[in-house]
């Protein structure tokens, strides 16, 4: 075994053991669950049509809910593509409100960074959107109420926020992860939980288990839709150290896992082999003949991600490639 | 530092104090340690006021029976800024049992990293981390792994108790703290939040955590920081962040650099922490807060 597989099973063995060992092997999901897959050539194209016709592929119903925008904003680094691009995150925010929503925040709670204002300022947030901090909530530092019983914590504090949120829409980039395998959908809540309480990375997630943190907090919220921006997504050591990868892909789905899941087969990951997939399989689909794949074929527009050698093994069979 | 700079923030935060006496991350939101903690800080010359005193009333209820000091009134758990609590004991001279207490606590802890089954497994050979478990630090929150904000900001408040503690863990604790920070310095000469490396990959610094291992790092005798003190002028030349640059100002100031004064025609932030480090900043203000007297002296 590598050093750092080794590093990596013991400090799994340690931390998040006792997580590990109380949970059960899920149910499969029964249902089907629409996602769509639209061409977005880059961030200067009209986004807000091509993010309406995603909302209305996937039947999302936006009148007088109080929405949500979750981006993902982790470091800035004007070389590499880390972050949810801001126009993506303006375009959301005009189609939502064009939507009749009762209101549209934007909210994030970064896991690295205190100065959530000044990393939003470095991803150009102030100047692509008109007053931003009016539309922000720093999720790091919002008030907080308790949830009972998450994972081994018999209570969890999370921001009122997100609680009180109709619709929170995850709006990752699409990226590898040297921990997870990729970071989508379903791993962008991590920004959920608030650096007042648990500090910066949010470590407490580290030692309940990536993969048991990423399924719970899935399972807390479940009124979910997600965006994904894949126009220029993140290869090899992802999610902060890798490299730019154009992908001209929009992904937008309410169920989160048959977006990951959908995510990962255009990545040419293997969703069977993400192990927080695995285990939300009762809470989505997973399986690709439960998705109904509206927009590109997934399979057609499957453009493989460099994965780190760690990763090697969860390559999709290249001849899923061809269908 | 011109009044028209001070003033505004000083009685933004003055306005801002909520009913129960504290300060919140966000105006019209609960009141929390941290933010109460540096306004209290920053508005330690009114002492006095009777305003002041509901801030620290607040502050002293918040603390546990074990002697840590939660994050606000709502959530039990004892929390890294404990650390702030000592600190503003020391600046406010007062020394009874609860500082004490609180002193205590933070000696008996450290991260997850310094439990004797990995100090057990490293002295095998077996590395569960990157770092030396030996040289233990201080995490966010128990049972967490220990992190260079967390660790800095104990370190000050340690130092500040020092001379008031008569502990050789105390002494021995901040020994450790310094050789884990000292031990995670990036190859550019300042810090980054946890490590100075992942998957064998250089990580950059950044501006706020540089500033706060360097005010955790007053006092070292041993180490040669002049480099990571010039790479902290670099960085507040260079920063754009309103946060880092008050950070790093602070530590300049508190190891005795001289910088140039913020423009006034900065605005207010909403962000009341910002606020309070704007304050204690400022080149005649409470940065020296934060410097460990007694060691230095």
């Amino acid at each position: 075994m590598k050093p750092s597989l080794l590093r990596r099973a013991l400090v799994s063995a340690m931390a998040g053991g006792l997580a590990s060992c109380q949970r059960n092997q899920p149910a499969s999901f029964a249902g089907t669950s629409p996602v769509a897959v639209l061409r977005a050539k880059n961030y200067q194209q009209d986004l807000t049509a091509t993010i309406l016709e995603g909302i209305r592929l996937c039947g999302l119903v936006v009148k007088d809910k109080r929405v949500l925008l979750k981006p993902n904003l982790v470091e800035f680094d004007a070389s590499t593509a880390i972050n949810t691009d801001v126009g993506l995150v303006a375009a959301a925010l005009e189609a939502f409100r064009s939507l009749g929503a009762a209101s549209v925040v934007i909210a994030e709670g970064p896991g690295h960074r205190r100065d959530t204002l000044g990393l939003a300022d470095e991803a150009g947030y102030w100047k692509g959107i008109r007053d931003f901090e009016g539309h922000f909530v720093d999720l790091n530092r919002d008030d907080v109420s308790p949830v009972k019983n998450f994972l081994t914590e018999s209570q969890f504090f999370l921001p009122n926020t997100a609680l009180g949120a109709d619709l929170i829409v995850s709006m990752p980039k699409m990226k590898t992860h040297h921990w997870a395998g990729a970071t989508l959908a379903m791993k962008n809540f991590f920004g959920l939980v608030p650096g007042a309480v648990y500090g910066w990375p949010k470590n407490t997630l580290h030692y309940l288990g990536i993969e048991n943190s990423i399924v719970a907090l899935n399972r807390q919220f479940r009124r979910t839709f997600a965006i994904v921006d894949g126009i220029v997504g993140m290869e090899g050591n992802g999610p902060i150290q890798g490299t730019a990868k154009d992908v001209g892909l929009l992904v937008f789905g309410q169920d989160l896992v048959a977006v990951d899941s959908t995510c990962c087969r255009i990545m040419g990951i293997d969703p069977a082999k993400v192990g927080y997939l695995q285990q939300a399989m009762d809470l989505g689909a997973v399986d690709s003949q439960q998705i109904h794949q509206r927009g590109e074929n997934p399979i057609v527009v499957r453009n493989d991600f460099a994965l780190i050698p760690e990763f090697a093994s969860f390559r999709l069979n290249p001849g899923e490639k061809r269908g | 530092m011109p009044e028209d700079y001070l003033g505004p923030r000083l009685e933004a935060l003055r306005k801002n104090q909520n009913p129960d006496g504290g300060w919140a991350y966000f105006p019209g939101k609960r009141s929390w340690l941290e933010p109460t903690a540096y306004a209290l800080l920053a508005l330690h010359s009114e002492a006095d006021s009777p305003a002041w005193q509901n801030g620290w009333r607040l502050l002293r209820s918040w603390q546990r029976e074990d002697g840590a000091w939660q994050p606000n009134g709502h959530i039990p758990e004892a929390h890294w800024s404990t650390a702030l609590a000592i600190t503003l004991h020391c600046v406010h001279r007062v020394h009874d049992d609860a500082f004490r207490k609180g002193v205590s606590w933070l000696l008996a802890s450290s991260g997850a990293e310094s439990r004797l089954f990995v100090r057990l497994l490293s002295m095998v050979g077996v590395k569960t981390t990157g770092h030396d478990p030996s040289f233990r630090g201080w995490p966010w929150r128990p049972e967490a792994t220990a992190w260079i904000e967390p660790t800095a900001h104990t370190l000050v408040a340690l130092k500040r108790a020092a001379p008031l503690v008569k502990d050789s863990e105390l002494t021995r604790r901040i020994v450790l703290g310094e050789g884990m920070i000292l031990r995670r310095r990036c190859s550019d000469g300042g810090w980054n939040y946890g490590s100075k490396a992942a998957l064998g990959i250089d990580l950059p610094s950044y501006p706020e955590t540089t500033a706060l291992a360097l005010l955790g790092l007053q006092g070292n005798r041993e180490a040669d920081l002049t480099s990571a003190l010039q790479h902290a002028v670099h960085l507040w030349q260079d920063s754009r962040s309103r946060w880092a640059r008050a950070w790093l100002a602070i530590s300049l100031r508190a190891f005795g650099t001289d910088l140039p004064t913020e423009s006034p025609e900065q605005p207010v932030a909403r962000d009341l922490i910002l606020n309070a480090l704007e304050v204690l900043a400022a080149p005649d203000g409470g940065f020296r807060h934060f410097r460990p007297e007694g060691i230095l002296s």
